[in-house]
């Protein structure tokens, strides 16, 4: 387990996610969200796209377990937000590369960055809190 | 047609939700890589052990599986997802698109966990050709705590 001294402002992390023909109704399966436009082709060309979109919330999950991974732990993570700006298709490939922006006493300040294949953002202003454990916190207020 | 403004406050739930674990285990699956389900099922390769690996999870300071944050979209999705739906409302839903999101996770999610879920519309908004759509969630366990707030925005295009 990563200690408070374990992270650093300027630590930097990356995480890469597929989405594959199947992910959208994986999603929809785990979350609930049958939304025909992640779901049929015909429906998301209705609605102006190529074909079906992923969940907007399946990107958001990404983004968090990108940095739940630099945390090593899901249950730090406090705050997650971000704007969905680009619609997520199936074969898109998107990159999730953070930074840690701040430590301020036992709360951590995360900004990542989500881009596809093209280079093109798929949210803007993403960002996460996080609290560092207790002992941790209190052990660097000694410090 | 623009939504109309006296709707502002309009409140949904309380949604009740129980927290199962094969449930966060599948959740894990399919946000992951893996395949959720009992037929055919994989394991996911990308989501954090203490999610989906109970005997990992066992080993860990909350001994036992804890939701990922992501999960909080599983049930406090709820007076959202009702608003775009709702009659009252008008709303095309293919000109929907979900166009911001803001979640505060108070404290860990637990299987077994009985969430209670309410949500109000606290933005209604015209600009630049284009509606927002803003509901604010907050979901308390079973002890009464909250354990999640959440702002949900919708885009509706003209």
């Amino acid at each position: 387990m990563k200690k408070a001294t374990d992270y650093a402002v300027g630590d930097t992390f990356t995480a890469v996610r597929e989405v594959d023909p199947y992910r959208p109704i994986y999603y929809a399966a785990a979350s609930g969200d049958f939304n025909p436009i992640h779901i049929d082709p015909s429906i998301g060309r209705l609605a102006g796209h190529q074909g079906v979109i992923l969940q907007g919330m399946c990107t958001f999950a990404w983004l968090a377990d990108a940095c739940a991974a630099y945390l090593d732990d899901p249950g730090r993570v406090r705050r997650v937000a971000a704007r969905f700006t680009k619609p997520v298709q199936v074969g898109d490939v998107l990159t999730f590369q953070g930074r840690c922006a701040g430590l301020d006493g036992g709360r951590l300040r995360l900004e990542v960055s989500a881009t596809n294949q093209r280079g093109e953002e798929v949210l803007k202003g993403a960002c996460a809190e996080a609290l560092l454990p207790a002992d941790d916190a209190a052990v660097e207020g000694r410090g | 047609m623009p939504i109309d403004q006296r709707h502002l406050g309009r409140r949904y739930g309380p949604y009740q939700f129980t927290v199962g674990l094969e449930h966060l285990r599948d959740f894990a699956a399919a946000v992951g890589g893996g395949v959720p389900g009992r037929v055919f099922a994989t394991a996911p390769g990308q989501a954090h052990p203490w999610t989906w690996d109970e005997a990992a999870a066992a080993a860990s300071p909350y001994g036992s599986l804890i939701a990922p944050p992501g999960f909080a979209a599983t049930f406090a999705i709820q007076p959202f997802s009702a608003a775009c739906v709702d009659p009252e409302l008008g709303i095309n839903v293919l000109r929907l698109l979900h166009g911001g999101q803001d979640l505060e996770l108070l404290s860990v999610i637990r299987p077994g966990d009985l969430l209670t879920t309410s949500g109000e519309i606290t933005r209604l908004q015209e600009r630049s050709g284009l509606e927002f759509l803003e509901v604010s969630t907050s979901t308390v366990n079973q002890r009464g705590e909250t354990v999640v707030r959440a702002t949900w925005t919708a885009i509706i295009r003209g």
